[in-house]
């Protein structure tokens, strides 16, 4: 998507939020539920780090957030999140959600406008809280920083169909994707997203979903000083934790999910399975054909008891890492095991083992971690998605 | 079901799908009311009011209604429904708000609890990670107290009659007096049935069936639950038996979505003690009759036990 089509998009929602004003009808009852407000709290506790992992050495206090999420009158949603974690022992906070939605467009379109998360992936949308594991999947953490999550806009709609499927557009600055800009890259929103989402039950005790995101990123990344020294240490000045580590033009990404519970009583007993796949084009204005960065996830994660989980991960990366004019190949591997006890719905505890291997132009790759991480929540923390 | 979309395919430029998504949104053609009903109950009471409407039904009497999923087939029906009859009192709070912000289209919401009075309500309560689930609001499982479904039914005809076309009116009106004529004998002949049963003491899990026991006079003297919606722990069902060993309640009831080891072991733990698994509620399809099939074997299960 070129800037005239961002701007293109931001006349269409002005058009339809006009539309939509004039179309609204007043309900029988007002069905806004009211604000709501919630904590969670992330303390973990990790023995070494992983390497391109999010998490520090020793007790850290992980993705803790304050949200509100609330009606603003009858056509807008509105959600804010504020971010507390620490990062090599300092205190960082951050707004992480700001956001607008309509609630009453017709034909089942929706436009939200603001900082969130991206809907790309499976992953991203979901908040960390929620994950299964202790450290986002290798994909996240090399492409997104953890949670890719941006100022900008989206439109979705969800058709009319009798399986679930939803088409959306997003348009984003891009300064999480990269951090810091070549010259000639475009300000305001330069990168754009396309995805769309499938999905239904088989019968009671199978559903599943499909996705497919697109982005397409128009900020290219700062080259590295033609006269460096090779070597990983070079790079982490420039890239910070919490930005993209690897970046691209364009990336595709997959992911599907399949969700079995016996008897369709997923309190009791559920198989969780999700893969996602990502590959990124266009590195830069030296990258060939053959030079692009791939990473994908498969995990499985059973509730054999309504407060127990088991679940292993597999992890693969590889990348290009630009040096000025050619690339060197970055490999790395990761298996996790972990095991979740959930007394109530607000509490997990969580004790993993990851494994890093093969690891090829990577620094410090763990032979092994354990971590330890207690969620928990307070008031209201929202509804989860599938 | 409405299936106006071919298959998916790689996305085209995104302008093109999202004119396509436009058009069979605002192509769609004019069809019968359709209701998504949260709980089959709520669907069968639709049937009995509005045999013509069309209804998805989110759940089932073997799936435990406060932890669904906001699964994308259950995001596809409320989008293609005018109307959303639910529990309310906090049931669906982990599910259907996100249902409601994904579909992108809201249907209205008729929350029964909203018609009833709530037992067990605690002002103030707020949930914390050791409270377990706080139903601040009250107990939301009001279908077991048919004296509520009458009142329940009375605000769905209400609804329903504002929905539907002016022609339709009149027979919602008759279906509702019919249902209510015939239900309120059916209260009065339970009551007299049910009659041997009060006063008699039964061990529980969770408040499922919290009305009907109020409704029968049965004393809930146990919750097999340590803190309400928290699976039950050994160490917590040990100190059950301990304290009701003395006094022996006339029953272990659980609901058809619960695991049956706790209970059972509890049961077979107190000598005697029949374990009793009641539907939770009624099948998805149940036919309008089926309300009061699935009372009177309530009635029947619990009966079988008031001669101990």
């Amino acid at each position: 998507m070129t800037y005239t089509a961002s701007k293109s998009l931001l006349t269409m929602a002005a058009t339809l939020l006009a539309l939509s004003a004039a179309q609204a009808q007043a309900p029988a009852k007002p069905t806004n539920p009211a604000w709501q407000f919630g904590a969670v709290l992330d303390l973990t506790q990790t023995s070494r780090p992983l390497a391109l992992g999010g998490r520090d050495q020793g007790l850290q206090l992980g993705h803790s957030d304050l949200t509100a999420s609330g009606p603003l009158g009858p056509w807008l949603r509105a959600q804010a999140t504020a971010t507390v974690a620490t990062h090599e022992g300092k205190l960082e906070k951050g707004i992480e959600e700001f956001w607008l939605e309509t609630t009453r467009l017709p034909a089942g379109l929706q436009l939200r406008a603001g900082r969130f998360a991206s809907q790309i992936g499976y992953l991203n949308q979901q908040h960390p809280h929620a994950d299964d594991f202790v450290e986002r999947p290798l994909l996240y953490r090399a492409f997104y920083g953890g949670h890719w999550n941006d100022d900008g806009l989206r439109l979705n709609i969800t058709l009319p169909t009798s399986f679930y499927w939803m088409v959306g557009a997003e348009a984003f600055r891009g300064r999480k994707l990269v951090a810091e800009a070549a010259p000639g890259s475009p300000g305001g929103l330069g990168v754009s997203t396309l995805s769309t989402k499938l999905g239904a039950d088989l019968n009671r005790q199978h559903s599943w979903q499909l996705g497919l995101s697109h982005i397409h990123n128009r900020r290219e990344a700062a080259l590295e000083d033609g006269d460096h020294e090779h070597g990983a240490e070079a790079h982490e000045h420039h890239h910070h934790h919490h930005g993209a580590q690897f970046s691209g033009r364009k990336t595709w990404l997959l992911d599907g999910t399949w969700k079995w519970a016996p008897g369709g009583n997923n309190r009791e007993q559920q198989l969780r399975l999700g893969f996602e796949a990502a590959r990124i084009t266009g590195l830069n204005r030296f990258a060939r054909g053959s030079d692009k960065h791939e990473a994908n996830a498969l995990s499985a994660v059973w509730r054999f008891n309504p407060s127990w989980e088991v679940g292993v991960r597999s992890d693969w990366l590889r990348a290009r890492q630009p040096h000025g004019d050619h690339f060197h190949s970055v490999l790395l591997r990761e298996r996790s095991l972990m095991l979740a006890w959930k007394p109530t719905h607000m509490q997990a505890l969580r004790l993993q083992y990851a494994r890093q291997r093969d690891a090829h132009e990577v620094e410090n790759p763990s032979r092994g971690t354990w971590q330890l991480q207690y969620v928990m929540a307070f008031g209201a923390h929202g509804a989860h998605s599938f | 079901m409405v299936r106006t979309a071919s298959e998916p395919r790689r996305p085209r430029p995104w302008a093109r799908l999202l004119g396509l998504g436009l058009l069979l949104g605002l192509a769609l053609p004019a069809r019968a009311l359709t209701v998504f009903a949260c709980e089959p109950e709520w669907a069968a009471l639709t049937r009995v009011l509005a045999p013509q409407a069309r209804l998805h039904v989110a759940t089932h009497a073997g799936q435990d209604p406060h932890h669904i999923e906001a699964r994308p087939s259950l995001i596809a029906q409320l989008r293609a429904a005018d109307l959303a009859v639910c529990t309310g009192a906090g049931l669906e709070s982990g599910w259907l708000p996100m249902l409601r912000q994904r579909a992108g289209r809201e249907p209205l919401l008729f929350e029964a609890s909203d018609y009833v009075a709530l037992i067990d309500a605690q002002p103030g309560a707020r949930a914390t990670p050791w409270s377990g689930d706080v139903h601040a609001e009250g107990n939301p499982h009001i279908h077991t107290d048919p004296r509520r479904l009458l009142e329940v039914a009375a605000g769905l005809a209400e609804q329903l009659q504002a929905l539907l076309p002016a022609a339709e009116r009149p027979a919602v009106a008759q279906r509702l007096a019919a249902f209510q004529q015939n239900w309120r004998g059916r209260i009065a002949a339970w009551e007299r049935q049910a009659a041997p049963m009060r006063g008699r003491a039964v061990a529980a899990q969770h408040s499922s069936f919290g009305y009907l026991f109020a409704w029968l006079g049965l004393r809930p003297v146990a919750d097999l639950e340590p803190k309400p919606g928290m699976a039950p722990t050994p160490g917590h069902l040990q100190q059950l038996l301990t304290s009701l060993r003395a006094q022996p309640p006339a029953a272990v009831v659980i609901s058809s979505y619960q695991d049956p080891r706790p209970g059972r072991w509890l049961s077979g733990q107190l000598n005697g003690t029949p374990l009793l698994v009641l539907p939770a509620t009624v099948a998805e399809d149940a036919a309008a009759p089926e309300l009061a099939q699935w009372m009177d074997g309530l009635l029947r299960q619990l009966l079988a036990i008031s001669g101990r």
